[in-house]
């Protein structure tokens, strides 16, 4: 093989762009019907932003001046279409109270890093922790470790993150003492805006423990990490449990397959066999789950961020709904579905990667 | 095969789209004109019904066009699913994404009704 068909081979996709432009060109209906859907909701309920703004004690006449500011005596279909057009360019204004003054776009700029760090722990935490144990739990079918596996796994699934969340804090937090209640660092420890970079000054990610690495403060890493550890556990338990009972069955069915008995019965060993050709066929089906395990770790960012008092975008949520600050909540509310919708592209080309009959 | 009188493809897959999507528009354009004139009859106050009835036919869009891209994306595995499982349901993916075209249609018929009918008033 010539250097040119190397080349062609290194380059070459995996999965085929038009596969991926498909998929990609679905996300703006989805997202055109989600804002559409939070345009609907936010002009159904209650409240009005012009008291938000203004306070109780405001006059008609200032109220009245607020709502001809902000648009609200427009027609309603020439707001959608405004509103549809400021989504386009996810241009939402300015929040009305729980960062006033302040962009949306720079509100959520501020904590998507720390909801997107807390899932990532998360789900890692999952993976880590739920493909072992739903192999060993398939290889050992009905045995202890099988069974001990399964309750776990069927606890896990059970227990909501409200519930499990104060459990956790009352247990390591107040009785045992050993992780902190909430916050992501300790509070007597201030970490800079910027980090060097070969003499240039670069911004931080807003992951705390990642920027704790990029600034070399060892401390600060460890504190985060510490502070990080527990609402990682609660929002990757229902994840490990999820993935694990889905690695175990597909594990199951896998290795009952003849192509597996073909490997064994050619002398191949147990344990080859089983990551070899076992593994990744098993992977597929798990693949989805963890993809769609992903999004619903961000909706579990709400509960977890709440409980924890973690001020990411699920905090964010909560208050600006709490609040009344309807332009913080078209903005996270969108931000999640293209979070969301992102990452179910991103499983269906890791899918069709894994099963490329999937393309057909 | 393609004979000489038949209507050319891309006129035919427009036109059968079109229904598809007119016939739900025109219920409701029907049901956003009659909604907001009788919202505003009971309530006595147009701009309210406005916001009212134009905010559920955005409800209704947005439903419908989330259903419709979702019927996309994995109305086919669903169906395999369901063939590979064995149940007996007549769910396709094709008639979902025409259900939701339909509705989608729907909810962009009450929007403009309702501004029409709020116009007028």
């Amino acid at each position: 093989m010539n250097w040119t068909q190397s080349l062609f081979r290194l380059v070459e996709p995996v999965v085929p762009p038009r596969f991926v432009i498909k998929r990609l060109l679905l996300l703006i209906p989805v997202l055109f019907g989600v804002a559409s859907v939070v345009f609907a909701i936010l002009h159904l309920a209650p409240g009005d932003p012009a008291i938000v703004i203004a306070g109780q004690r405001a006059s008609a006449e200032q109220l009245e001046q607020i709502r001809v500011e902000l648009g609200l005596r427009r027609p309603l279909w020439e707001q959608y279409l405004s509103f549809l057009w400021d989504a386009a360019r996810f241009d939402f204004g300015q929040s009305y109270s729980i960062s006033r003054g302040n962009s949306v776009r720079s509100v959520i700029s501020d904590r998507v890093p720390i909801t997107l760090e807390l899932a990532i722990y998360g789900q890692a935490a999952g993976i880590l922790l739920g493909l072992p144990l739903g192999i060993i739990s398939a290889v050992k079918q009905d045995s202890l470790t099988d069974h001990v596996t399964r309750i776990g796994a069927l606890t896990g699934i059970s227990v909501p993150i409200f519930w499990s969340g104060p459990l956790l804090i009352l247990l390591f937090s107040t009785y045992l003492d050993v992780f902190p209640t909430s916050g992501r660092i300790k509070s007597t420890l201030f970490l800079p805006e910027t980090w060097t970079l070969f003499g240039r000054e670069l911004p931080l990610t807003g992951m705390i423990t990642l920027d704790t690495i990029l600034l070399g403060n060892t401390e600060a890493f460890l504190s985060a990490a510490h502070h990080l550890f527990l609402p990682a556990v609660v929002i990757g338990v229902y994840s490990t449990a999820l993935i694990s009972r889905m690695m175990r069955s597909s594990m199951l069915e896998v290795i009952r397959q003849d192509y597996i008995r073909t490997a064994r019965a050619k002398g191949q060993g147990a344990k080859i066999t089983l990551m070899k050709h076992g593994f990744r066929n098993a992977l597929i089906p798990v693949v989805t789950v963890i993809g769609i395990q992903f999004g619903t770790l961000l909706s579990g960012a709400v509960l977890t961020e709440t409980v924890f008092g973690i001020n990411g975008m699920g905090l964010t949520i909560v208050t600006a709904i709490g609040v009344s600050d309807y332009p913080v909540v078209q903005g996270t509310v969108l931000t999640f579905a293209l979070l969301f919708t992102l990452v179910n592209v991103f499983v269906d080309v890791t899918y069709s990667y894994l099963d490329p009959r999937i393309q057909q | 095969m393609a004979q000489s009188g038949d209507p050319p493809r891309l006129r035919q897959y427009v036109v059968v789209r079109a229904q598809l999507v007119g016939s739900g528009l025109v219920v409701g354009l029907l049901l956003g004109g009659l909604g907001m004139a009788g919202w505003t009859l009971y309530t006595g106050d147009a701009r309210s019904s406005e916001a009212t009835v134009f905010a559920l036919g955005a409800l209704v869009f947005g439903f419908g066009l989330l259903g419709w891209s979702g019927s996309i994306l994995a109305g086919r595995g669903i169906e395999a699913m369901q063939e590979h499982m064995g149940t007996r349901s007549n769910w396709t993916e094709r008639d979902s994404r025409r259900a939701m075209a339909r509705l989608c249609g729907g909810g962009g018929g009450i929007m403009v009704g309702t501004s029409i009918v709020a116009a007028l008033l």
